[in-house]
């Protein structure tokens, strides 16, 4: 069974969720999003040679994104197999600029496609994106998500997943979080092989919000889901994750862990996390953990002691709390990108 | 070199050192030898400047400087290098890149130049030799999973590459096996000279027969209480803390 999700509609208020509703309960949109946004004009759409080793796929706008597949098919014929997506949505100053879309990417068999998307943006704006994913038998799709998005925009970026048997889904997303951002990925998870990863670091600082919803449809026997969220809540953040596994009747074999650990790093730091197991299934393993803690008092000695400063050992030790989620990235261009991005985003991020 | 004087030192409100007085000259090895709960660990902190450990009185110069007045890492870079009774787990960081990260945060302080990476990796890979560690070691967090033996390894081979002026070593011989005790000890000697001093603390006798002190000084509910040649040593094995004990009382 495939999700059937639509973008939210940033430009009809009373469609929106509220804190009713169990889903968003932790994730008030309302109050982040209290005017409506001006709808904004399609500026950029095409697909061209990029630096990325594959192919470059420009979108800031509305409505459906509809060349997307062509950027796919060209990127899954080259030889790497990947795909650069900037998402980035440029705003306006003081205004509230509204961009909505939705786009759809299907891998045929076998095939295999890297996809980086980047949703940095820039100035005031409000987005709402479906990206719809179909992975056919024994294709590979590896999905690594950049939001760094200014810290005034609204964006709410929904997926759905559908995988076959014997395909691999493994998404990385790196967040900073915004005055509200929520990232949503809905799998119809095939079993039969199949293997499902969906991992997350967040680092918040100030008065960042960011909301990580994952739900996993095991339907099928013999399906495997692994997540490791890890994430940094600082200042007056909040952190939520929201992972739900659902193991229906018959789907037997399945194997379904699910980690999330976060540290806070001052008083007033929020941490949500609602890690659920649904399950109707007899034969499963299924596991999930959670922790929220704080830094390691002892350790950040240790290090000073050893000759690093305060500030140095502090970022040290905050990167090291959250690169194991990077390190499972296989293409090594890409790992050590995030690395970096990590590393850049962590240094300073302790200014005592 | 290391001049402490009347220190008065208490953690959570209870007083641990009592005035104590100490001086190690550049050149020489002491040992602070005392039963359970005396403060020796205490001393140790006290000196690196772990928080929550106050000083209340006295004084401690270092080299001719206020050691107190500095922060914990200006401490390291003045060449103060204390080795943990049980050195931390570091997840997420491998050794290589924390002592890296270490060193060029002491050289950076100092005014040096920073060390390059091709350069730090033909010297550590020196010095991981002599101690027999393996370099896929240093590869791997540090101290994660390592044992009670490599996690002392570890830490001679961080005082190696830091070379400090002064060491403290806190109980370096506890979770050591007679082969591990060698290896470090070895490691620890090879940093004497004339113009370096240590700090020993142990619990028994059994280190000071691989790390021979040129002055033993037997610590009794925060205080010294008594100093003296090598000899001591066996003394104490013999006869045990008993008698100062009971002196101190």
């Amino acid at each position: 069974m495939a999700f059937d999700l639509t973008p939210l509609d940033l430009f009809d208020p009373s469609s929106y969720p509220t804190r009713r509703h169990e889903e968003w309960k932790y994730s008030d949109l309302s109050r982040a999003l209290r005017e409506v946004p001006a709808r904004a004009e399609l500026t950029h759409l095409q697909a061209e040679a990029g630096d990325f080793g594959g192919f470059y796929w420009h979108c800031a706008g509305d409505g459906q994104l509809a060349d997307l597949q062509a950027a796919v098919s060209k990127a899954v014929q080259s030889s790497g197999g990947r795909l650069y997506l900037d998402m980035s949505d440029v705003g306006e100053e003081g205004a509230m600029a509204g961009y909505q879309g939705e786009g759809r990417i299907t891998l045929g068999e076998g095939e295999h496609l890297i996809l980086l998307e980047d949703y940095s943006g820039a100035l005031d704006y409000a987005a709402s994106t479906v990206l719809h994913f179909d992975v056919a038998e024994g294709a590979t799709l590896i999905r690594v998500v950049i939001l760094d998005e200014p810290e005034s925009a609204v964006s709410v970026r929904r997926s759905t997943v559908t995988t076959a048997p014997g395909s691999v889904f493994k998404q990385y997303v790196f967040a900073t979080g915004a005055k509200f951002q929520r990232f949503e990925t809905h799998v119809a998870h095939a079993g039969h092989g199949a293997q499902v990863e969906m991992h997350g670091a967040y680092l918040l600082k100030d008065t960042a919000h960011f909301d990580y919803t994952t739900r996993v449809n095991h339907a099928e026997v013999d399906g495997a889901t692994q997540q490791l969220i890890k994430g940094l809540v600082k200042d007056r953040a909040t952190a939520v994750f929201q992972g739900r596994i659902y193991v229906e009747k018959g789907a037997d074999g399945t194997d379904a862990r699910m980690r999330h650990q976060a540290l806070m790093l001052n008083d007033g730091a929020h941490v949500r996390a609602k890690p659920e197991l649904e399950i109707y299934a007899d034969d499963v393993q299924c596991a999930h953990g959670n922790t929220i803690g704080a830094l390691d008092e002892s350790a950040l000695f240790f290090c000073q002691s050893r000759g690093m400063p305060e500030e140095v050992a502090r970022a040290l030790l905050m990167q090291a709390f959250v690169v194991p989620v990077a390190e499972q990235i296989e293409d090594e261009a890409l790992r050590e990108m995030v690395l970096n991005w990590i590393a850049d985003k962590t240094e300073g991020f302790y200014a005592l | 070199m290391l001049n402490i004087e009347n220190l008065t030192v208490s953690v959570d409100d209870k007083t641990i050192l009592k005035g104590l007085n100490l001086n190690v000259p550049a050149g020489e090895v002491h040992a602070i030898m005392g039963p359970n709960g005396a403060g020796k660990s205490t001393l140790g902190y006290t000196l690196a400047g772990r928080p929550n450990y106050e000083v209340t009185q006295g004084a401690v110069d270092f080299n001719g400087e206020d050691l107190l007045e500095k922060d914990v890492h200006e401490r390291a870079a003045a060449g103060l290098y204390l080795s943990f009774q049980y050195p931390l787990e570091i997840p997420g960081v491998p050794a290589m890149t924390f002592i890296r990260t270490a060193l060029n945060a002491q050289r950076k302080l100092r005014g040096e130049e920073e060390m390059s990476a091709p350069e730090f990796l033909k010297t550590i890979r020196e010095v991981a030799k002599t101690l027999k560690i393996d370099m896929d070691m240093l590869k791997r967090p540090l101290n994660v999973g390592f044992s009670g033996g490599e996690k002392k390894r570890m830490e001679v081979l961080q005082m190696a590459l830091l070379q400090p002026k002064f060491l403290i070593l806190d109980e370096t011989d506890s979770g050591l096996d007679i082969d591990a005790l060698k290896v470090v000890s070895d490691g620890v000697n090879a940093l004497r000279s004339d113009d370096r001093g240590m700090l020993v603390i142990t619990h028994y006798q059994r280190l000071l027969d691989h790390i021979k002190p040129d002055r033993i000084h037997i610590l009794v509910d925060g205080r010294i209480v008594h100093s003296g040649g090598p000899e001591l040593a066996l003394e104490l094995e013999a006869h045990g803390y008993d008698r100062y004990v009971n002196e101190a009382a």
